[in-house]
């Protein structure tokens, strides 16, 4: 059945969504990078690979004060704080929400950000404190990560599964919801070149994706994710594949959206074109990431217009993006409980209803 | 074929115009004063989120179909008509 637009919104609980997420359209997002420093070493950290490692990182707080303007002068209305980590750099993150009040600052989170900077923070947990230990080196990390934010509104805690620590989500997911902490979901995604052990395979996506939604049923006051989050993330064909990537480094038009407006600024306050995306050095076949995802699912609304259960799981996409990087924003309750299957592919087998 | 006049397209440009009114509720502007060349853009600074949610009105309202691929470029009232009159004129 082919249904028209005004009547997949004429639903009540679809109409009172849509209007909802509608009101953000208007976010136009680029990153930056604060530091080259960081308080700790993982293995597998993205912004270690690639040289934006080796970019002079800019002091001046003047030329961060002068970027900013200028950003938004262009229509960035969105920032992302990142690499390597900007706890360290509180005065040039200060610097960036003076300007731009929007934005999301992503952290290890053993240095607390002052609570003046009123940006979405997000707490990179990558399993618990054993698993931290050894592949982060730094001890009692969940623990010292929760003492910083247990309670702050701002924060949300991001597990990145990996195909080793699919298990032990439920010990950390229970602590935090026990700290009253707000989770959300990332997967591990293969820097460019990378072979290791911690490339996902068909089995760990499978598993990845019955851990997310056994968790989603359990926690759902505290896990901001939704079905279709958890389909689009462990499909066996990455986010490129299934929807398109628009940021530049794989969107060569400059018409409209990420395209145009995008850039991926490094320490020395430098951006390239031709790496331009969320998080540069990535595997483009093997990108899942939850920052990737939250601009390239979102972005195919019109895909998704098609009938109401495919309409009602973006929603859901976009109303957990929302939630996860946009102060102010409370997630609603999923509409869509069911699998549904991306646009124009199949479900996963065994992720079937 | 049906045979597509001026007097077809400007009604089609007022109704776009009026459809782009209605949805990014813009103010200070009539469907007649509504510059049809105007770049949406870059002047009128909508984005992908905007123009997709007005292909998804026209598509709609034409009873067209409107690819994917080709909405992003029609980013002034007179490309997006002149697309609906292609698309109008191909299904007759």
């Amino acid at each position: 059945m082919n249904y028209k637009f005004a009547d997949i919104i004429s639903d009540t609980k679809i109409r009172q969504r849509w209007e909802k997420v509608r009101q953000y359209f208007f976010l136009r997002e680029s990153t930056y990078d604060m530091t080259n420093r960081c308080n700790i070493q993982c293995e597998g950290c993205y912004y270690y690979e690639g040289d934006k490692q080796f970019a002079k990182e800019n002091s001046e707080l003047s030329a961060w004060k002068e970027l900013m303007q200028s950003e938004k002068a262009r229509g960035i209305t969105f920032v992302v704080l990142a690499g390597a980590e900007p706890s360290l750099v509180p005065e040039r993150c200060e610097v960036c929400y003076q300007v731009i009040p929007l934005g999301a600052i992503a952290t290890n989170g053993l240095k607390c950000i002052p609570k003046s900077i009123n940006y979405k923070i997000h707490i990179s947990v990558w399993g618990n404190d054993e698993t931290s230990y050894r592949i982060r080196n730094a001890k009692n990390m969940l623990s010292r990560q929760i003492e910083n934010y247990h309670g702050d509104d701002r924060a949300v805690f991001i597990y990145t599964f990996t195909p080793k620590n699919i298990k032990e989500v439920h010990e950390v997911a229970k602590v935090l919801v026990e700290n009253q902490c707000k989770l959300s979901f990332n997967m591990f995604s293969s820097p460019v070149g990378y072979s290791g052990d911690l490339r996902h395979n068909s089995d760990t996506l499978k598993h990845v994706y019955y851990t997310m939604i056994d968790l989603l049923a359990a926690y759902p006051e505290h896990i901001l994710f939704s079905h279709y989050n958890a389909i689009a993330h462990t499909h066996l064909f990455g986010l490129h594949h299934l929807y398109g990537c628009s940021y530049p480094r794989m969107n060569p038009s400059t018409d409209i959206g990420l395209g145009r407006s995008f850039r991926q600024y490094r320490a020395d306050l430098s951006w390239d074109r031709s790496v331009a995306c969320c998080v540069p050095d990535t595997d483009c076949n093997d990108c899942r990431h939850y920052a990737s995802g939250s601009a390239v699912v979102t972005a195919r609304l019109f895909r998704h217009a098609t009938d109401p259960d495919h309409f009602k799981a973006w929603l859901d996409y976009i109303d957990t993006y929302l939630a996860v990087w946009v102060m102010g924003y409370e997630k609603g309750n999923n509409l869509c409980e069911t699998a549904i299957e991306p646009p124009g592919y199949e479900l996963q087998e065994d992720t079937r209803n | 074929m049906t045979q597509v006049t001026t007097m077809d397209i400007e009604k089609i440009i007022l109704n776009v115009a009026n459809i782009i009114i209605n949805e990014l509720k813009l103010e200070d502007v009539t469907p007649e004063t509504f510059n049809p060349d105007l770049d949406l853009v870059n002047s009128v600074g909508i984005d992908s989120m905007d123009l997709a949610t007005i292909a998804l009105v026209l598509r709609d309202e034409y009873g067209i179909r409107i690819d994917e691929d080709d909405y992003p470029k029609l980013t002034s009232i007179r490309l997006l008509s002149e697309y609906i009159n292609k698309k109008l004129m191909d299904k007759n």
